[in-house]
This record gives C-alpha cells, sequence and structure tokens, in this order.
C-alpha cells in the first residue's frame, strides 16, 4: 500500500502525543526555573512501569497508575536534588537519565518475560468526526488514554495561565525568585510542586507510548522523545500553543522516516532518522524563536539575607 | 560622643495601661561568620511613628530589616510585635503577621504587569485570583493617600519611580501594621523623594508604625519622630527629633542633625572632612565657624566651599586625554541606553556624572571602558581613536578603570591579592615562561604598601578583604598603570566605609593632580560637587549640563537637571 498523506498525519500525530504530553509538564517546570533534564528517564520509567503493571495486572488502567507514580517518584528525586539541594540542574537530569537506562533494561530483564501479551488501549474512532476528509483518522482515532491525556495537557495549560494565581505563582518564581519570595511566595514549594508536575506528566506520556503505541517495553524504548520534549519547549517560546505545534513538527519530523521510504523517495535512512534531532539543534540555536527563557531559569534559589 | 534617651514614652490605652509597642527588638545579635553585623541591638518603634534607622553603610541597617521581615534568622535577641514574640521563618510570615516592606532594589517581577505583581502578594494558592478585591484596595489607597498606578503596563517597563510606587502600594495592600522602607530614596529623583516622603507621612498618619532605613540626614529630619542611628552593628544612640515643626517631646532633649552626624561616624559633626559629610548627607558649611550646623540636602542651596576641587590647582591644560563625540549605545533588544554623548576631559580635570541609577550611567562606563560596543560616535583616548579597541588596547594606551560591581567586574575573588593586583600585566612578571612569583609579590607589596590595602597577606584570596580594602585594590591596579591618562570611576565609594571613602577620593585626587583626566560616575550629589571640577548629568541616556561645581547654586542646577526638567 503506498502511503497517503493521511498516513502520514496519522503516523504524525501518534508521534506528536508524547512529545507533545511530556513538553506541556516540562513547559511548567521551566517557567517555575527548573530546566528539568530528566524527561527522558522519566519518560522511559514511567513506559516501563505500566508495562510491568498492566501485564502483572491484566489491566491497562493499573498499567496508567504505574506509570504515573514511577514518573512521579523520579520527580520526587529531580526535584530533592535539583530544588532542595541546589545540586546543578543539568548534571542531575542527565544522570537520573542514565540511571533509568540502565534501572529499566535491568527491570526488564528481571520482570518482562518477552512476547508476553501486555494490556493496551485499542484505538477509538469518534464517530463523524474521524471521517473528516485527511485530517479526521489522525486526530480522532486515537486511543482513549491519548484523549484523556490531551485533555489534561489542555487542562494544565489553562491551570497554570497567567490568569490563574498558581500560573502567577510560577512564572513569579521561575523569572524573579527573590521578588517572589518577598511577596510572600513559597518559592521552593512552588517549584517542588512544579517538577512533579514535570515527572507525572512525562509518566504519563512514557506510558502513552509503552501502552497506546509500542505495547510493549523495549530497552531505551523512548530513545530521545523526552529530550524533544525540551527542545519543543525551547522552540515553542515557553508558550502552551508554541510547544504544542513544536511537537506536532517533531512527530512530523519523526514520521517522515517510516513514509517516505515507503513512497520510495531515496533518502538515506539515517538522513530521516536524524532530522527530528537536526530540526531540534536549530530550534536550541535560536532559529526559530529568539523569545527568552524564564530568567531564573537552572538557577537554584537561596534567600538572600544580605543585602549587598 | 554618646547620647543615650529614655525609650519611647509608652501610649496608653483608655483603660489607662500602657500598650505595648508595635515593634520591639530585644538584644537582636545577628554573625556571619566572623563577622557581627548587628550586635545586641534594642529598638522599639509605636503604632504611627516614623522611627528612621540610621547609619553609614555597613552598619546593619539592612540586617536589621531582613530579620524584622523574615528573610534571615537572628543569631540571638528576639523580636516582638505588640509584646508578643515573633520569629518569622519566612517573609511569608511576616506578611501575614502585618509587617510590611519596600525594599531597596524592588520586589516585582520584571515579567508580570502591574497588577499581576499586586495579585502575587494576595492569595495565589487560590485557582482564581481576587481582582475585584484588588480594585477595591487600589481604590482605597489612591483615595487616602494619593497613589495611582498603572495596572496594565509590565512592571520592568516602569520608571524608577513608577516602579518605587507600585513597591509602595503592593507593601500597602494589606494594611500592615509595620512599614519597613529599606533605603527607598536611594533611586529616586528629588521630586520622587519629596512625594516618598510625604507619602511615608501619611502612612504613619494612619497608624501604621514605620521603620525608614536611610543614610541620609536631610530626610530623616523631614519626617522622623525619632531616630536610632546604629554604628558598626551596634545602637550608638537613639531619641525623639528635634524636626522642624516642633516634634520633640517637651522636656525630653531632642536629637539635632549635628547629633546624628556625630552618632552615624562617631566623631564631631564639625570636623568632617568635606567629601565625608558629603557622604552622610550633610553640607558642610564655609568659613571658620561652624555654628551654621549641618542642613538637609535636598533643600539647601548652600554654596559648595571652596576647599572642594579647589584645593588641588589642577592644571588642566594640555589636549584632551578623553573625547567622546555622539557615542550611542543600544543594547540587544534595541533600546537607546546611551544617547550621543559629548564628553572631553583634559589632564588634571574631575568630571563627574551625576544622576539617578538607571539613566546609562553603566551603560556608559561599559562603553568607554570597552565592555560594551558603541552604535555610533567616537571614543579618543589621547587622541587615538579607541571607539572599536577592545579592553586590552584601552588599558594599554592608558584608560584604568573602576568599574561599578566590585565583585563581578572588578576582582576575581577566588585568586589571591597578589595575582588580583597584577591581573592586566603578568606578562611583564614572565621567566622561562613561567610566572616569577617573587617579582610578583614585590611588585604587589609595594602596591598594597603605598595604598593602604589592608590584607592578612599577600596570597590571601581577594575575597577576605574587606569591601574597602577590595575597593583600594582596585584603584591600586587600575592607578598604577603605565602609562596612565585617564580613570573612569563608576560609584567608586558605594558600599564603603567613611574611613575608605576618605582614601579613596584621595587617590583620585592625587591622580588627578599629576595630570590625569579622572571621570567620576556617582549617584551621590554631595559627593560629586565636593569632589569634581565639573558634573554632568545622565538623564534617559543623554548627558545634560554641565554645571561647574564652584557656581554658587550648583547643587540646585544639577538637582534640577536630575528631575528631566529642561535646563
Amino acid at each position: 500500500m503506498i502511503p497517503t498523506l493521511t498516513d502520514l498525519l496519522v503516523a504524525s500525530i501518534a508521534l506528536a502525543v508524547p512529545v507533545l504530553v511530556a513538553a506541556s509538564g516540562e513547559l511548567v517546570g521551566e517557567r517555575a526555573g527548573v530546566l528539568t533534564m530528566s524527561v527522558e528517564g522519566m519518560m522511559l520509567t514511567g513506559a516501563f512501569a505500566s508495562v510491568v503493571g498492566a501485564t502483572s495486572s491484566g489491566s491497562a488502567l493499573y498499567g496508567v497508575a504505574c506509570g504515573a507514580v514511577a514518573g512521579l517518584l523520579v520527580g520526587v528525586l529531580q526535584a530533592v536534588l535539583s530544588v532542595v539541594l541546589r545540586a546543578d540542574q543539568i548534571v542531575t537530569g542527565l544522570a537520573a537519565n542514565a540511571l533509568a537506562l540502565a534501572g529499566t533494561t535491568f527491570g526488564a530483564r528481571l520482570l518482562l518475560e518477552r512476547g508476553a501479551p501486555v494490556p493496551g488501549f485499542s484505538r477509538v474512532e469518534i464517530p463523524l468526526l474521524a471521517d473528516i476528509p485527511v485530517l479526521g483518522p489522525a486526530l480522532f482515532r486515537q486511543t482513549g488514554l491519548a484523549y484523556v491525556l490531551i485533555a489534561v495537557v489542555v487542562l494544565l495549560a489553562i491551570l497554570t495561565s497567567r490568569r490563574t494565581g498558581w500560573g502567577l505563582a510560577v512564572d513569579a518564581v521561575g523569572e524573579d525568585a527573590a521578588s517572589a519570595d518577598r511577596s510572600g511566595i513559597p518559592v521552593l514549594q512552588v517549584r517542588f510542586a512544579a517538577v512533579l508536575v514535570v515527572g507525572l506528566l512525562s509518566g504519563l506520556a512514557g506510558t502513552q507510548l509503552a501502552l497506546s503505541e509500542v505495547h510493549t517495553f523495549t530497552d531505551n524504548m523512548t530513545a530521545g522523545t523526552g529530550y524533544l520534549a525540551v527542545v519543543a519547549v525551547i522552540a515553542g517560546s515557553w508558550r502552551p500553543v508554541g510547544v504544542a505545534v513544536a511537537a506536532v513538527v517533531f512527530g512530523l519530523a519523526q514520521a517522515l522516516q517510516f513514509t517516505l521510504p515507503a513512497l520510495g523517495v531515496d533518502v538515506p535512512f539515517a538522513l530521516l532518522v536524524m532530522l527530528p534531532y537536526v530540526l531540534a539543534l536549530l530550534a536550541v540555536a535560536g532559529f526559530v524563536s529568539h523569545s527568552r527563557p524564564p530568567a531564573g531559569l537552572n538557577t537554584a534559589f537561596v534567600r538572600q539575607g544580605r543585602a549587598a | 560622643m554618646t547620647t543615650t534617651l529614655p525609650p519611647a514614652p509608652a501610649r496608653e490605652n483608655d483603660d489607662g495601661t500602657a500598650a505595648p509597642p508595635a515593634l520591639a527588638l530585644r538584644g537582636v545579635t545577628r554573625v556571619f561568620g566572623a563577622h557581627t553585623a548587628l550586635d545586641t541591638v534594642d529598638l522599639e518603634i509605636a503604632a504611627g511613628e516614623v522611627h528612621c534607622v540610621l547609619g553609614e553603610n555597613g552598619a546593619g541597617k539592612s540586617t536589621l530589616c531582613n530579620i524584622v521581615f523574615g528573610s534571615l534568622p537572628p543569631t540571638t535577641g528576639e523580636v516582638l510585635l505588640d509584646g508578643e514574640r515573633f520569629a518569622p521563618s519566612s517573609p511569608a510570615d511576616a506578611l501575614a503577621r502585618g509587617v510590611a516592606m519596600v525594599h531597596q532594589h524592588f520586589s516585582l517581577v520584571p515579567t508580570l504587569t502591574v497588577q499581576e505583581n499586586l495579585l502575587l502578594g494576595r492569595g495565589v494558592r487560590r485557582l482564581r485570583p481576587d481582582r475585584a478585591g484588588l480594585a477595591a484596595r487600589l481604590a482605597a489607597i489612591a483615595e487616602t493617600l494619593g497613589l495611582q498606578v498603572e495596572l496594565d503596563a509590565r512592571a520592568g517597563d516602569l520608571s524608577v519611580g513608577a516602579r518605587q510606587r507600585v513597591e509602595i502600594v503592593k507593601a500597602l495592600l494589606d494594611d500592615p501594621a509595620i512599614l519597613l522602607l529599606d533605603e527607598p530614596t536611594a533611586v529616586l529623583g528629588p521630586d520622587e523623594v519629596d512625594s516618598l516622603l510625604a507619602t511615608v507621612r501619611r502612612v504613619a498618619a494612619a497608624g501604621t508604625a514605620v521603620v525608614l532605613v536611610t543614610h541620609k540626614l536631610g530626610e530623616v529630619m523631614r519626617v522622623g519622630d525619632r531616630a536610632t542611628v546604629l554604628r558598626g552593628g551596634r545602637v550608638a544612640g537613639s531619641g525623639p527629633l528635634a524636626r522642624e515643626g516642633g516634634a520633640g517631646t517637651p522636656g525630653a532633649p531632642a536629637l539635632t542633625a549635628a547629633d546624628l552626624v556625630g552618632l552615624m561616624v562617631g566623631r564631631e559633626a564639625s570636623s568632617l572632612d568635606p567629601v565625608l559629610a558629603a557622604s552622610v548627607g550633610v553640607v558642610p558649611t564655609a568659613g571658620p565657624s561652624h555654628d551654621g550646623g549641618p542642613e538637609a540636602p535636598a533643600r539647601s542651596g548652600t554654596p559648595v566651599p571652596a576647599q572642594g576641587p579647589a584645593q588641588v590647582p589642577a592644571p588642566a591644560t594640555g589636549d584632551p586625554v578623553l573625547t567622546v563625540r555622539g557615542l550611542t549605545v543600544d543594547d540587544a533588544d534595541g533600546a537607546r541606553r546611551v544617547d550621543a554623548v559629548d564628553l572631553e576631559i583634559r589632564p588634571g580635570q574631575i568630571v563627574g556624572i551625576a544622576g539617578v541609577e538607571g539613566n546609562g550611567q553603566s551603560e556608559l562606563v561599559a562603553a568607554l571602558s570597552g565592555a560594551l560596543p558603541a552604535s555610533a560616535g567616537t571614543v579618543l583616548l589621547d587622541g587615538v581613536d579607541v571607539t572599536h579597541a577592545g579592553p586590552r588596547r584601552r588599558t594599554a594606551l592608558g584608560l584604568g578603570v573602576v568599574p561599578e560591581d566590585r565583585h563581578h567586574e572588578a576582582v576575581v575573588t577566588g585568586l589571591s591579592v597578589t595575582t588580583n593586583l597584577l591581573l592586566g600585566r603578568l606578562h611583564r612578571f614572565r621567566r622561562l615562561g613561567l610566572l616569577d612569583r617573587r617579582a610578583m609579590r614585590a611588585a604587589a607589596a609595594d602596591l598594597t604598601d603605598r595604598f593602604d590595602v589592608r590584607t592578612a597577606s599577600l596570597d590571601a584570596p581577594m575575597s577576605s578583604l574587606s569591601g574597602g580594602n577590595q575597593q583600594k585594590a582596585v584603584l591600586a591596579r587600575e592607578l598604577s598603570l603605565d602609562p596612565l591618562r585617564c580613570v573612569v570611576a563608576a560609584q567608586p565609594t558605594r558600599g564603603l566605609d567613611l574611613g575608605a571613602v576618605d582614601d579613596v577620593v584621595a587617590h583620585l585626587r592625587t591622580a588627578a593632580a599629576r595630570g590625569v583626566g579622572v571621570l567620576v560616575v556617582s549617584s551621590e550629589l554631595s559627593e560629586l560637587l565636593v569632589l569634581c571640577d565639573r558634573v554632568h548629568v545622565a538623564y534617559r541616556g543623554a548627558l545634560r549640563g554641565p554645571v561647574p561645581t564652584d557656581a554658587p547654586d550648583a547643587r540646585d542646577r544639577v538637582a534640577h537637571l536630575m528631575t528631566g526638567a529642561p535646563a
């Protein structure tokens, strides 16, 4: 079968959802001033835990719960390191990723049977909407989990917008933690909570990848998706809509590696695999937007009692 | 001289019992490592009074505020609110107990709007911020205090004066029982200072206990009911003020401005060097008799005494050592920071740049030192065009720079005193490709000796020196350049104690007497008036003036220019 534009879009959206979910969490963390590089590890841990949970209980929902909790736990680790102990955010994030990769690879040998059936989510077509030409199948033929996660992403964006007290608090501690502190905002609590949001959403993103798309766990199955989420936040200029667009673009770039060879386009496969990461490099280098990161990003907060 | 006066008369309630003071400090001590910032400080402040806390830089004023506001716990001692023990662990605790603070460097998030900033202090735990409640409260504040703010502006886009107004409104939102103001006038122009002081009086009249921290005497004498002077972390004296209009309690001896100066510096006011007096906000009177006493600088048009710049007969001849024509600097966002500045300094001249901070002075200094690229214009150093030259070439041509931010731009705090002193000329100490440590140490010893830099050892890290000695080390390095044609000193006396101020000023004068051109950028107008031959005023990136400092109305003319009014 020759793939059509519809197939490309279906694959793009499928690949974009995990990036979108993780990036939405990362956005909250970065706005609060914490650069969480461990999104990759959180996703991988979430994917692993969801598969373990689903196979051992026989219930996909139980798997989702396990994936969410696992992501949250890595979030707790990251928050303790970067918010409480004020360790370098990037270095601890990368260390957490290495730990997650090793831990899940080892865990998979111990706990997972090769080829065992993994209870997952199947696609649910929304009547009528799914029949819209071209876009319909991409948007309205997703798994139940995907619909729920997209709703969660939208809800999160609303709850943390500048119109809410929470959103103001998040932006304040990320932009100017000292001023936020002097205004009576519990800076460390807000940042800790923000990193937990990153962990929860990343764990769910990994779950979506494992239970809705791949339907199993394979070693290092996230393969850089978490880093793409971090880049999507930069490319999206730290704004929810921008981040969503960036996630879809990365999804599209990933989808090309499946559809272009099927169309008989003679492009070396390795180049296509590289494409999302090349886009990511360009985005980080500032070719996509020139907006400024939160002023307090990657800066630990310690109360300055002694004025200069 | 020690003046210890009886504590504030306790107010009596209707039933005749004495009400406890709104805020009391009992034996508060705060130690930072080996340094005691506050030493067994006692203080009582009643509701409805403006209590001024005075002291030089480093006397412990900010530490005191930070302890009351919960930013810093005291090492020992206790704080009482209305007689109850109060041990805040964070500013949030203090705010919850009705203690609000206006910070010297503001507490507004620049990227948020004014409204968002004001909402921050009120219920961010709630999903829906209380906009209606805020509007009602703002209307009340506008009515009683005449303070209006522009809600939709981004805090970072506001002028310093407008930001200060928002900061005060923010502190008053929850009707605080205690209002702490930490050097609130440091960044304001003369008109803005007037309106701030008027607001302070109105806030106190409404029953709030106001603590006004400052080192400017003029302000204290205008608004204060009582004053406490800190010196070296201890209470040097305290009592009611002999304020204009007669606020002093009959019978009780009231503190005069001269008393306060004496308490602050530990010497009689009349014995002060004019520069020292200027740095605490006192304008010394000319002539042999000292009966005129110190005056409030903001109101005074007292002529600057002749012993200032005229003391050093400057050979102001010869070709200019620094010529700046049309210098313009735009920042990364395209905003114009320095706007077509013209400036000329001849050998032996001391030229000042006054102005409220943030009017382009920092950027001008950065452009002159080669740290910021010029967008237009030319800079000639001793006749050589250095507009596009880097700092290294400028140094080689004889430009010494004393940067504003000592820690980040002037010294490497982790390296030794020796290395810091010789940082720019390490190549001269090369021997067989390695550094000749013995020669370096000899050169460093010579410099620390000549500039009186007090250090435990030449190998001690720069960070172990006091601020004054660090600044003297920077001066030693910059003033010992060879050749030295011109020195640009930005806020050279900021944060220094009076002895160090004296030394720094003396070194700059000596350099000028040697025929070096000196440019001093300072926010202390009084200091510039006694040190410089002429003073320019930075206003929105442009230079206004110059005003010759020997003109009888120099202070008024400079102050006038600082407000942005037409010359």
